[in-house]
Protein backbone atom coordinates (compact mmCIF):
# COMPACT_ATOMS: atom_id res chain seq x y z
CA UNK A 1 0.00 0.00 0.00
CA UNK A 2 1.32 3.12 -1.11
CA UNK A 3 -0.59 6.20 -0.71
CA UNK A 4 -1.07 9.83 -1.71
CA UNK A 5 -2.41 12.58 -0.41
CA UNK A 6 -2.20 16.34 -2.20
CA UNK A 7 -3.71 19.19 -0.34
CA UNK A 8 -3.36 22.55 -0.64
CA UNK A 9 -5.04 25.56 1.89
CA UNK A 10 -8.28 25.96 -0.20
CA UNK A 11 -8.90 22.34 -1.30
CA UNK A 12 -8.11 18.43 -0.84
CA UNK A 13 -7.53 17.04 -4.10
CA UNK A 14 -6.59 13.76 -2.97
CA UNK A 15 -6.68 12.13 0.16
CA UNK A 16 -5.18 8.82 1.22
CA UNK A 17 -5.73 7.20 -2.38
CA UNK A 18 -3.17 4.09 -3.31
CA UNK A 19 -1.26 5.18 -6.41
CA UNK A 20 1.45 3.20 -8.98
CA UNK A 21 3.58 6.55 -9.27
CA UNK A 22 4.18 10.27 -8.43
CA UNK A 23 6.39 12.83 -10.55
CA UNK A 24 7.15 15.98 -8.90
CA UNK A 25 8.90 19.49 -10.12
CA UNK A 26 11.40 18.76 -6.92
CA UNK A 27 14.51 21.44 -5.23
CA UNK A 28 16.63 19.40 -7.42
CA UNK A 29 14.57 18.76 -10.69
CA UNK A 30 11.92 16.09 -11.77
CA UNK A 31 11.52 13.58 -9.01
CA UNK A 32 9.64 9.98 -10.05
CA UNK A 33 8.68 8.49 -7.20
CA UNK A 34 7.51 4.84 -7.14
CA UNK A 35 6.28 2.64 -4.05
CA UNK A 36 8.90 1.96 -1.72
CA UNK A 37 11.07 5.01 -1.91
CA UNK A 38 13.44 5.76 -0.11
CA UNK A 39 12.15 8.16 3.16
CA UNK A 40 12.64 11.83 1.80
CA UNK A 41 11.44 15.35 2.69
CA UNK A 42 12.07 18.07 -0.36
CA UNK A 43 10.48 21.43 -1.73
CA UNK A 44 8.78 21.76 -4.96
CA UNK A 45 8.88 23.94 -7.52
CA UNK A 46 6.48 25.89 -10.26
CA UNK A 47 5.87 23.31 -12.31
CA UNK A 48 3.57 19.53 -13.36
CA UNK A 49 2.97 17.24 -10.98
CA UNK A 50 1.41 14.02 -12.65
CA UNK A 51 0.48 10.95 -10.09
CA UNK A 52 -0.98 7.75 -11.30
CA UNK A 53 -3.92 6.22 -8.74
CA UNK A 54 -4.36 2.52 -8.93
CA UNK A 55 -5.46 1.10 -12.28
CA UNK A 56 -6.12 4.82 -13.56
CA UNK A 57 -4.74 7.36 -16.28
CA UNK A 58 -2.17 9.53 -14.98
CA UNK A 59 -3.88 12.77 -13.62
CA UNK A 60 -1.48 16.14 -14.32
CA UNK A 61 -2.15 18.99 -12.05
CA UNK A 62 -0.26 22.51 -12.03
CA UNK A 63 1.49 23.63 -8.74
CA UNK A 64 3.56 26.03 -7.74
CA UNK A 65 5.03 26.33 -4.19
CA UNK A 66 5.01 23.18 -2.42
CA UNK A 67 6.67 20.35 -0.24
CA UNK A 68 6.91 16.63 -0.55
CA UNK A 69 6.96 14.54 2.06
CA UNK A 70 8.00 10.48 0.92
CA UNK A 71 7.84 8.28 4.44
CA UNK A 72 6.95 4.25 3.90
CA UNK A 73 3.30 4.43 3.93
CA UNK A 74 3.25 6.78 1.18
CA UNK A 75 3.65 10.55 -0.41
CA UNK A 76 2.37 13.96 1.39
CA UNK A 77 2.32 16.88 -0.84
CA UNK A 78 1.54 19.94 0.55
CA UNK A 79 1.09 22.42 -2.36
CA UNK A 80 0.24 25.98 -1.98
CA UNK A 81 -1.88 25.97 -5.63
CA UNK A 82 -2.86 23.63 -7.57
CA UNK A 83 -5.04 23.26 -10.16
CA UNK A 84 -6.43 20.92 -13.27
CA UNK A 85 -7.32 21.39 -16.25
CA UNK A 86 -11.01 21.84 -15.49
CA UNK A 87 -9.85 25.10 -13.68
CA UNK A 88 -8.18 26.70 -15.92
CA UNK A 89 -9.11 28.23 -19.35
CA UNK A 90 -6.23 28.02 -22.29
CA UNK A 91 -6.83 31.86 -23.64
CA UNK A 92 -6.77 33.50 -19.87
CA UNK A 93 -3.69 32.06 -19.18
CA UNK A 94 -1.98 32.91 -22.98
CA UNK A 95 -3.49 36.29 -22.24
CA UNK A 96 -1.60 36.40 -18.18
CA UNK A 97 1.71 35.02 -19.81
CA UNK A 98 1.75 37.93 -22.55
CA UNK A 99 0.14 40.53 -20.18
CA UNK A 100 3.32 38.97 -17.47
CA UNK A 101 5.81 39.56 -20.24
CA UNK A 102 5.12 42.51 -21.38
CA UNK A 103 5.03 43.93 -18.23
CA UNK A 104 8.37 42.71 -17.40
CA UNK A 105 10.15 43.63 -21.02
CA UNK A 106 8.39 47.11 -20.73
CA UNK A 107 7.67 48.51 -17.36
CA UNK A 108 9.83 49.72 -14.81
CA UNK A 109 9.25 47.30 -11.66
CA UNK A 110 10.78 47.24 -8.34
CA UNK A 111 12.58 43.61 -7.20
CA UNK A 112 9.45 42.19 -5.91
CA UNK A 113 6.98 43.61 -8.17
CA UNK A 114 9.43 41.79 -10.67
CA UNK A 115 9.25 38.58 -9.17
CA UNK A 116 6.00 38.65 -8.15
CA UNK A 117 5.27 39.27 -12.23
CA UNK A 118 7.59 36.36 -13.28
CA UNK A 119 6.06 34.18 -10.11
CA UNK A 120 2.88 34.64 -12.10
CA UNK A 121 4.26 33.38 -15.79
CA UNK A 122 5.40 30.99 -14.41
CA UNK A 123 1.87 30.25 -12.91
CA UNK A 124 0.38 30.43 -15.90
CA UNK A 125 3.11 28.61 -18.25
CA UNK A 126 3.03 25.44 -16.30
CA UNK A 127 -1.14 25.80 -16.46
CA UNK A 128 -0.44 25.50 -20.39
CA UNK A 129 1.51 23.06 -19.81
CA UNK A 130 -1.55 20.43 -18.49
CA UNK A 131 -3.60 20.16 -21.41
CA UNK A 132 -3.47 17.26 -23.42
CA UNK A 133 -1.39 17.98 -26.09
CA UNK A 134 0.77 20.31 -24.73
CA UNK A 135 2.99 17.74 -23.06
CA UNK A 136 6.46 19.29 -22.35
CA UNK B 1 -55.10 56.78 18.59
CA UNK B 2 -53.70 55.65 15.22
CA UNK B 3 -56.06 54.80 12.62
CA UNK B 4 -56.98 51.63 10.74
CA UNK B 5 -55.12 52.68 7.39
CA UNK B 6 -51.79 53.96 9.85
CA UNK B 7 -51.94 50.19 11.52
CA UNK B 8 -52.53 48.41 8.30
CA UNK B 9 -49.33 50.25 7.06
CA UNK B 10 -47.18 49.75 9.60
CA UNK B 11 -48.19 46.00 9.33
CA UNK B 12 -47.22 46.07 5.48
CA UNK B 13 -43.86 47.94 6.58
CA UNK B 14 -43.18 45.73 9.04
CA UNK B 15 -43.63 42.67 6.69
CA UNK B 16 -41.21 43.77 4.27
CA UNK B 17 -38.58 44.07 6.71
CA UNK B 18 -39.33 40.32 7.88
CA UNK B 19 -39.01 39.31 4.05
CA UNK B 20 -35.37 41.58 3.96
CA UNK B 21 -34.17 40.01 7.34
CA UNK B 22 -35.46 36.48 5.94
CA UNK B 23 -33.54 36.73 2.63
CA UNK B 24 -30.47 37.85 4.53
CA UNK B 25 -30.64 35.11 7.31
CA UNK B 26 -30.46 32.46 4.07
CA UNK B 27 -27.78 34.33 2.40
CA UNK B 28 -25.42 33.94 5.39
CA UNK B 29 -26.66 30.46 5.57
CA UNK B 30 -24.97 30.01 2.19
CA UNK B 31 -21.96 32.08 2.85
CA UNK B 32 -21.77 30.17 6.14
CA UNK B 33 -21.52 26.98 4.97
CA UNK B 34 -19.29 27.96 2.13
CA UNK B 35 -16.58 29.52 4.42
CA UNK B 36 -17.26 26.37 6.76
CA UNK B 37 -16.12 24.12 3.84
CA UNK B 38 -12.62 26.66 3.49
CA UNK B 39 -12.13 26.01 7.54
CA UNK B 40 -12.45 22.14 6.89
CA UNK B 41 -10.33 21.95 3.67
CA UNK B 42 -7.91 23.80 5.12
CA UNK B 43 -7.31 21.46 8.18
CA UNK B 44 -5.23 18.64 6.44
CA UNK B 45 -2.86 21.37 5.23
CA UNK B 46 -2.74 23.03 8.30
CA UNK B 47 -2.31 19.85 10.51
CA UNK B 48 0.73 18.23 8.25
CA UNK B 49 2.48 21.49 8.10
CA UNK B 50 2.55 21.90 11.64
CA UNK B 51 3.63 18.11 12.10
CA UNK B 52 6.56 18.09 9.99
CA UNK B 53 7.83 21.60 10.98
CA UNK B 54 7.80 19.97 14.78
CA UNK B 55 9.73 16.89 13.02
CA UNK B 56 12.17 18.30 11.80
CA UNK B 57 12.80 20.98 14.56
CA UNK B 58 12.90 18.27 17.27
CA UNK B 59 14.98 15.69 15.49
CA UNK B 60 17.24 18.01 13.86
CA UNK B 61 17.11 20.78 16.47
CA UNK B 62 16.97 23.56 14.08
CA UNK B 63 16.31 27.13 15.08
CA UNK B 64 15.26 30.10 12.78
CA UNK B 65 14.60 34.00 13.88
CA UNK B 66 10.94 33.47 13.26
CA UNK B 67 10.87 30.44 16.00
CA UNK B 68 12.82 32.41 18.19
CA UNK B 69 11.17 34.58 21.46
CA UNK B 70 12.82 37.51 22.20
CA UNK B 71 14.24 38.47 25.42
CA UNK B 72 11.61 41.77 25.95
CA UNK B 73 8.70 42.63 24.20
CA UNK B 74 8.44 46.18 24.32
CA UNK B 75 6.88 46.84 20.89
CA UNK B 76 3.68 45.27 19.74
CA UNK B 77 1.53 45.00 17.13
CA UNK B 78 -2.18 43.93 16.71
CA UNK B 79 -3.81 42.98 14.10
CA UNK B 80 -7.47 43.40 14.52
CA UNK B 81 -10.15 41.43 12.27
CA UNK B 82 -13.33 42.62 11.83
CA UNK B 83 -16.11 42.30 9.08
CA UNK B 84 -16.45 45.29 6.94
CA UNK B 85 -20.49 45.38 7.23
CA UNK B 86 -22.69 45.44 9.85
CA UNK B 87 -26.26 43.73 11.31
CA UNK B 88 -24.06 40.93 12.68
CA UNK B 89 -24.82 41.74 15.93
CA UNK B 90 -22.82 41.91 18.80
CA UNK B 91 -19.93 40.59 16.34
CA UNK B 92 -17.97 43.36 15.74
CA UNK B 93 -18.23 45.23 18.93
CA UNK B 94 -16.87 42.42 20.86
CA UNK B 95 -13.70 42.57 18.82
CA UNK B 96 -13.72 46.54 19.34
CA UNK B 97 -13.90 46.35 22.86
CA UNK B 98 -11.65 43.48 23.55
CA UNK B 99 -8.93 45.42 21.36
CA UNK B 100 -9.86 48.44 23.40
CA UNK B 101 -9.32 47.04 26.39
CA UNK B 102 -5.98 45.19 25.91
CA UNK B 103 -4.57 48.82 24.64
CA UNK B 104 -5.75 50.26 27.60
CA UNK B 105 -4.33 47.62 30.03
CA UNK B 106 -1.22 47.42 27.98
CA UNK B 107 -0.68 50.52 27.03
CA UNK B 108 1.49 51.36 30.00
CA UNK B 109 3.64 48.54 30.25
CA UNK B 110 5.26 48.68 26.50
CA UNK B 111 7.04 51.14 24.43
CA UNK B 112 4.44 51.34 21.78
CA UNK B 113 1.30 49.45 21.05
CA UNK B 114 0.34 50.05 17.04
CA UNK B 115 -2.47 48.77 15.17
CA UNK B 116 -3.59 47.04 11.42
CA UNK B 117 -6.89 46.46 10.91
CA UNK B 118 -8.42 43.86 9.01
CA UNK B 119 -12.52 44.92 7.71
CA UNK B 120 -13.94 47.79 7.60
CA UNK B 121 -15.92 47.97 11.00
CA UNK B 122 -13.04 48.07 13.04
CA UNK B 123 -10.65 50.47 11.04
CA UNK B 124 -13.84 52.91 11.26
CA UNK B 125 -14.19 52.64 15.21
CA UNK B 126 -10.68 52.98 16.32
CA UNK B 127 -10.39 56.17 13.49
CA UNK B 128 -13.41 57.69 15.46
CA UNK B 129 -11.79 57.15 18.51
CA UNK B 130 -8.42 58.64 17.60
CA UNK B 131 -6.12 55.69 17.67
CA UNK B 132 -3.56 55.48 14.90
CA UNK B 133 -3.42 52.40 12.84
CA UNK B 134 -0.97 51.36 10.11
CA UNK B 135 -2.86 50.29 7.58
CA UNK B 136 -6.75 48.93 7.16
CA UNK B 137 -6.85 46.36 4.70
CA UNK B 138 -10.57 47.14 3.69
CA UNK B 139 -13.37 46.24 0.96
CA UNK B 140 -12.85 42.54 2.08
CA UNK B 141 -16.44 41.76 0.13
CA UNK B 142 -15.62 39.32 -2.25
CA UNK B 143 -14.44 36.48 0.11
CA UNK B 144 -10.91 36.37 1.52
CA UNK B 145 -8.28 34.27 -0.54
CA UNK B 146 -4.76 32.80 0.65
CA UNK B 147 -3.42 35.09 -1.66
CA UNK B 148 -4.85 38.08 0.09
CA UNK B 149 -3.84 36.25 3.12
CA UNK B 150 0.02 35.52 2.22
CA UNK B 151 0.73 39.03 1.00
CA UNK B 152 -0.95 40.37 4.38
CA UNK B 153 1.53 37.40 5.88
CA UNK B 154 4.41 38.68 3.73
CA UNK B 155 4.34 42.03 5.02
CA UNK B 156 3.92 41.44 8.93
CA UNK B 157 6.98 39.36 8.51
CA UNK B 158 9.01 41.51 6.87
CA UNK B 159 8.65 43.75 9.90
CA UNK B 160 8.43 41.68 12.46
CA UNK B 161 12.22 40.03 10.68
CA UNK B 162 13.29 44.15 10.58
CA UNK B 163 13.14 44.71 14.12
CA UNK B 164 9.65 46.87 14.22
CA UNK B 165 7.57 44.78 16.15
CA UNK B 166 8.70 42.31 18.80
CA UNK B 167 5.82 40.77 18.97
CA UNK B 168 2.60 40.20 16.73
CA UNK B 169 -1.08 39.10 17.96
CA UNK B 170 -3.99 39.00 16.15
CA UNK B 171 -7.50 39.37 17.50
CA UNK B 172 -10.69 38.00 15.83
CA UNK B 173 -13.90 35.87 16.20
CA UNK B 174 -13.27 32.23 16.73
CA UNK B 175 -16.08 30.06 14.72
CA UNK B 176 -17.42 27.79 17.78
CA UNK B 177 -20.37 26.81 16.21
CA UNK B 178 -23.03 28.46 13.44
CA UNK B 179 -24.32 30.55 16.78
CA UNK B 180 -21.86 30.44 19.30
CA UNK B 181 -18.25 32.93 18.50
CA UNK B 182 -15.46 33.53 20.46
CA UNK B 183 -13.08 36.55 20.53
CA UNK B 184 -9.75 35.29 20.88
CA UNK B 185 -6.22 36.78 20.92
CA UNK B 186 -3.13 34.77 19.78
CA UNK B 187 0.65 35.64 19.41
CA UNK B 188 0.97 34.56 15.54
CA UNK B 189 4.85 36.20 15.75
CA UNK B 190 6.82 34.63 17.29
CA UNK B 191 5.79 31.11 16.16
CA UNK B 192 5.21 29.05 19.09
CA UNK B 193 5.72 25.59 17.21
CA UNK B 194 6.03 23.44 20.80
CA UNK B 195 2.92 25.06 21.91
CA UNK B 196 1.28 24.31 18.48
CA UNK B 197 2.17 21.59 17.73
CA UNK B 198 2.40 18.48 20.47
CA UNK B 199 -0.91 18.59 21.56
CA UNK B 200 -1.85 15.79 19.33
CA UNK B 201 0.26 12.57 18.95
CA UNK B 202 3.80 12.22 18.63
CA UNK B 203 6.13 12.40 15.37
CA UNK B 204 4.11 11.30 12.16
CA UNK B 205 4.40 7.08 11.47
CA UNK B 206 7.15 6.82 8.87
CA UNK B 207 9.15 9.58 10.37
CA UNK B 208 12.89 8.71 10.73
CA UNK B 209 16.12 10.63 11.45
CA UNK B 210 17.64 9.37 8.09
CA UNK B 211 15.23 11.37 6.65
CA UNK B 212 16.86 12.41 3.11
CA UNK B 213 16.76 16.51 3.05
CA UNK B 214 16.50 18.65 -0.55
CA UNK B 215 17.43 21.19 -0.01
CA UNK B 216 19.14 21.34 3.77
CA UNK B 217 16.45 21.13 6.68
CA UNK B 218 17.39 24.70 7.94
CA UNK B 219 16.27 25.68 4.34
CA UNK B 220 13.24 23.71 4.88
CA UNK B 221 12.48 24.79 7.72
CA UNK B 222 12.59 28.44 6.73
CA UNK B 223 10.15 27.76 3.74
CA UNK B 224 8.01 25.97 5.86
CA UNK B 225 7.39 28.26 8.59
CA UNK B 226 6.87 31.32 6.09
CA UNK B 227 3.79 28.90 4.74
CA UNK B 228 3.25 28.23 8.08
CA UNK B 229 2.40 31.83 8.86
CA UNK B 230 0.67 32.53 6.06
CA UNK B 231 -1.54 29.56 6.92
CA UNK B 232 -2.20 31.49 10.40
CA UNK B 233 -3.43 34.12 8.62
CA UNK B 234 -5.23 32.89 6.49
CA UNK B 235 -6.92 30.53 9.33
CA UNK B 236 -7.54 33.89 11.64
CA UNK B 237 -9.36 35.19 8.39
CA UNK B 238 -11.40 32.35 7.75
CA UNK B 239 -12.31 31.86 11.00
CA UNK B 240 -13.29 35.29 11.04
CA UNK B 241 -14.88 34.95 8.28
CA UNK B 242 -17.03 31.98 9.14
CA UNK B 243 -18.03 33.36 12.71
CA UNK B 244 -19.28 36.91 11.25
CA UNK B 245 -21.97 34.34 8.48
CA UNK B 246 -22.78 32.73 11.82
CA UNK B 247 -23.41 35.75 13.94
CA UNK B 248 -25.73 37.82 11.25
CA UNK B 249 -27.19 34.27 10.72
CA UNK B 250 -28.10 34.56 14.32
CA UNK B 251 -29.03 38.29 14.50
CA UNK B 252 -31.20 37.83 11.61
CA UNK B 253 -33.19 35.26 12.78
CA UNK B 254 -34.05 37.17 16.19
CA UNK B 255 -34.60 39.91 13.30
CA UNK B 256 -37.15 37.83 11.99
CA UNK B 257 -38.77 36.67 14.73
CA UNK B 258 -38.80 40.01 16.25
CA UNK B 259 -40.99 41.16 13.01
CA UNK B 260 -43.09 38.58 13.59
CA UNK B 261 -43.70 39.25 17.10
CA UNK B 262 -44.33 43.01 15.97
CA UNK B 263 -46.73 41.96 13.68
CA UNK B 264 -48.85 40.00 15.44
CA UNK B 265 -49.06 41.95 18.18
CA UNK B 266 -50.22 44.63 15.50
CA UNK B 267 -52.87 42.61 14.20
CA UNK B 268 -53.94 42.15 17.12
CA UNK B 269 -54.55 46.04 17.90
CA UNK B 270 -56.19 46.20 13.92
CA UNK B 271 -58.52 43.73 14.56
CA UNK B 272 -59.53 44.84 17.75
CA UNK B 273 -60.07 48.40 16.44
CA UNK B 274 -61.80 47.03 13.48
CA UNK B 275 -63.92 45.67 15.57
CA UNK B 276 -65.03 48.29 17.69
CA UNK B 277 -65.90 50.30 14.52
CA UNK B 278 -68.36 47.56 13.28
CA UNK B 279 -69.62 47.56 16.96
CA UNK B 280 -70.24 50.89 16.69
CA UNK B 281 -71.83 51.26 13.10
CA UNK B 282 -74.15 48.51 14.20
CA UNK B 283 -75.78 50.02 17.43
CA UNK B 284 -75.89 53.26 15.36
CA UNK B 285 -77.74 51.71 12.57
CA UNK B 286 -79.44 49.48 15.18
CA UNK B 287 -80.50 52.82 17.33
CA UNK B 288 -81.29 54.75 13.46
CA UNK B 289 -83.89 51.92 13.28
CA UNK B 290 -85.30 52.17 16.37
CA UNK B 291 -85.82 56.08 16.04
CA UNK B 292 -87.88 55.03 13.20
CA UNK B 293 -89.85 53.44 14.99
Amino acid sequence: MFKLTLVTPEKRLVVDQEIDEVTAPAFKGELNILPGHAPLITTLETGVLSYKLKGQPEQRVAISWGYCQVNPLGVNILAEYAAVSADLQIEELKKAIAEGERKLGVESLDEEQWTETQRDVAKARTGMEIFPGTKS
Amino acid sequence: MASLKDIRARIESTKNTQQITKAMKLVSAAKLRKAQNNITNMRPYALTLRKVIADIAVTKKVTHPLMEQKAEVRKVLLVVITSDRGLAGAFNSNINKFAEAYYKENAGKLESIEFLFIGRKGADYFVKKGYKAIDAITRLDKDISYDLASHVADRLMKQYLSGEYDEIRVIYNEFKSAIAQEVVCETILPIDIQKTSFESTGPAPGFSVDMIFEPAPEQIIAQLLVKHFDLQVYRAMSESIAAEHGARMTAMENATNNAKEMINSYTLTYNKLRQEKITTELTEIVSGAEALK
